[in-house]
């Protein structure tokens, strides 16, 4: 294990060091003083185990493919941003674009977050213990997200495939997104989910997906036709 | 008076509406805008006489070597020919056209640029200089692919259609695309114009620091812009920190468009290139960030002007694309059979049925494109455009393409004059000053 006080480095030698260690498998890395301070821990691609003690800006471990990160504070805008493949907990609440375009791998957030998690969201699974803001799911695109507490208004719009289950209320569906009855095997499978987060209030989740009425234009045009 | 002779109603206005009386929905198209606007035909260059003496037209030395995105970048990009292969998604077209285009530009030692959709490892092979682009739609986004690229893109709009995301008609969203791109298959993709992580500028700015320790510095980051407000967004994306600055007008390509938005929104190229260079030259950052002027580039005069009026290259589009057979009945094709209008009048890259295998995903069409073929020719034609302009700088008594200047420069008309800000030819009058 290696301690590394990000108040004595900059943020580009913090994350050139991160790099580093990961690189030569160092197997856990401690980050002390974070600052909240926008972009640490981005675009590592070795798998190794971070924990930064502390909160952070925008883009906390973001571009990723492969890490574990811990994060115990709050987190600014985008944390685990396009996240390719690894872990992102966050123990408090998260700003706004939580794990937006992530493509895999998997984020958890014990606390709240803010407009947009999910959004573009391409493959993996979004966990929020608390409550999600608006335009949860946006244009999503493939993947899972569950919320354990309300989400805001316009969740999943326009949305192509995934799923999004949410524990508590709905403040309003999105255009082309559907509330369809969720089966007891995928209940059981979000209930495994939220259990493994240390959540284990059994809740009657509500399955949103996409109506699919967007995918194609009502009309064509003579030539267009012809192509399809 | 027959009605063919009325403005207000000319026949293609006829035939619109009764297209949309059939269609119910804005009409999509490829190419670019109709309007008749201000562009680089109504400028002329002030060659030397006896005030200032020219060069070997011929041969004498003339640099056409550039260098964009030096602002803060490690390793900038260094062009050999300031014009460079712009941004064309690779579903948008072929995968031989995208390799045919990176092929071309390696051999001419420029650059070429990935497009909506992600990056093809056959482009990345193809092509020695590639810019890798961060769209709203993330499609294929891969933090490899961004570390390995020799710049990155961050697209904000793009001048054929500024305001909104990109769009690719079901037809196109075949296997490889579907998959690259994580969507459903066959669906017509409506791409999302608001980037998913940043809103506004001061957000921008963090972004591009993100890419910038994701980079760990190397890559020059540019910001792409379709040309509406220009002065107000080169000084957004400049105090964002851009490394280079991509201003794309009203006139530039685009692969699919709805019509209206390509005929009614944006400015053209020269208002917009000099726009650019105030907003710039306003912040103390002319000749710092780097500007990169696209939109109807067809020749080695049009370099030449985008240069003069203070752009450090040019990326072109649909130029080549024509030089890769576009709008040309070749062995084997029928365009009024296979696409509905005669070779010269085709701009249905949206159908997916480009006869010539550009613009399409149909493996039959796509083997009338012969990449190395396609790249010689796409070599060929900037080639000769570089020759051109050189050519016009060494007349001009410059030995250095990045000296062009305004002062180079007569407009032929009062418009080109006030958006060019150069004085009407045979007077020493700028109008609209
Ligand atoms: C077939 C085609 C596909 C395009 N795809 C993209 C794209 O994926 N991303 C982008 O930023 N611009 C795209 N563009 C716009 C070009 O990058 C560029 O702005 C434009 O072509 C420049 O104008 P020109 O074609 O007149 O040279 C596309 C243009 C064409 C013709
Ligand atoms: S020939 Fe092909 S590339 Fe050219 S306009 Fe027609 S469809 Fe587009």
């Amino acid at each position: 294990m290696v301690d590394l006080d990000a108040s004595a480095l900059t943020t580009t030698e913090l994350n050139r060091k991160l790099r580093e260690l990961a690189a030569q498998g160092t197997e856990h890395i401690h980050i002390l003083n974070p600052q909240a301070r926008h972009n640490i821990a981005v675009g590592l691609l070795d798998t190794c185990s971070i924990t930064i003690e502390g909160s952070v800006g925008y883009y906390a471990a973001s571009l990723m493919d492969g890490p574990q990160v811990t994060i115990n504070g709050n987190a600014g805008w985008a944390l685990g941003e396009n996240l390719m493949k690894g872990k992102v907990v966050l123990t408090r609440n998260a700003g706004a674009s939580l794990a937006s375009s992530m493509r895999g791998g998997e984020v958890f957030v014990a606390g709240n977050a803010g407009a947009r998690a999910g959004i573009g969201m391409k493959g993996g699974s979004l966990v929020i213990g608390g409550d999600a803001g608006f335009m949860t799911g946006f244009m999503m695109q493939r993947g899972t997200i569950i919320i354990g507490g309300d989400v805001g208004e316009g969740v999943g719009d326009s949305m192509y495939e995934g799923t999004i289950y949410v524990g508590g209320e709905i403040g309003s569906l999105g255009s082309d997104a559907k509330i369809e009855e969720a089966s007891e095997s995928e209940l059981i499978q979000v209930w495994e989910t939220m259990e493994r987060h240390g959540i284990h209030d059994r809740k009657k989740f509500t399955k949103i997906v996409s109506a699919k009425k967007l995918y194609h234009f009502d009309s064509l045009e003579r030539l267009e036709k012809r192509a399809v | 008076m027959v009605l063919g002779s009325s403005h207000i109603w000319a026949t293609h206005h006829i035939e619109d509406i009764h297209a949309k009386a059939e269609l119910g929905r804005y009409r999509i198209r490829g190419f670019s805008t109709f309007q008749k606007v201000t562009h680089f035909d109504d400028l002329v260059f002030l060659s030397t006489g006896l005030t200032r003496f020219p060069l070997e037209g011929y041969k004498e030395k003339c640099n056409t070597q550039v260098v964009l995105g030096a602002r803060y970048a490690s390793e900038p990009l260094v062009i050999d020919t300031p014009i460079y292969v712009t941004g064309m998604s690779y579903g948008a077209l072929s995968r031989n056209a995208k390799v045919a285009l990176g092929k071309a530009a390696s051999l001419v030692g420029t650059a070429t640029c990935t497009g909506d959709g992600g990056m093809l490892q056959d482009e990345r092979d193809a092509s020695n200089k590639l810019i890798y682009q961060v769209l709203p739609s993330r499609y294929g986004f891969d933090p490899h692919h961004l570390m390995g690229a020799n710049a990155a893109e961050i697209v904000v709009g793009q001048g054929a259609k500024p305001g909104t995301g990109g769009l690719l008609m079901g037809v196109k969203v075949a296997d490889n695309i579907a998959e690259m791109r994580e969507l459903p298959l066959g669906i017509d993709q409506r791409s999302p114009t608001r980037h998913p992580d940043w809103l506004g500028p001061d957000d921008l700015s963090i972004k591009i620091e993100q890419i910038r320790e994701a980079t760990e510095g190397r890559l020059p980051i540019s910001v792409k812009l379709g040309a509406c407000r220009v002065a107000d967004d080169v000084k957004l994306a400049a105090k964002a920190g851009a490394d280079t600055i991509v201003i794309d007008s009203m006139v530039a390509g685009t692969g699919a468009s709805a019509e209206i938005l390509l005929d009614h929104s944006g400015i053209p190229t020269v208002p917009a290139i000099v726009q650019a260079r105030e907003a710039l030259r306003e912040l103390g950052l002319y000749g710092q960030v780097s500007l990169v002027a696209s939109g109807g580039i067809r020749n080695g005069a049009d370099v030449a002007k985008a240069l003069a009026l203070g752009a450090d290259a040019v990326a072109i589009g649909i130029a080549a694309l024509i030089a890769l057979n576009c709008n040309k009945e070749i062995p084997g094709t029928n365009f009024e059979d296979e696409i509905g209008v005669k070779a010269g009048y085709c701009n249905r890259c949206h159908t997916g049925l480009c006869p010539v295998g550009i613009a399409t995903q149909d493996p039959v069409l796509e083997a009338r494109l012969d990449p190395d073929e396609g790249a010689e020719r796409v070599a060929n034609f900037i080639n000769s455009m570089t020759m051109e302009l050189a050519l016009l700088t060494r007349s001009l008594g410059k030995g250095d393409v990045r000296s062009l200047e305004p002062e180079d420069m007569a407009a032929l008309t009062i418009e080109a004059s006030a958006m060019a800000q150069i004085p009407l030819a045979g007077t020493n009058k700028v109008f609209g000053m």
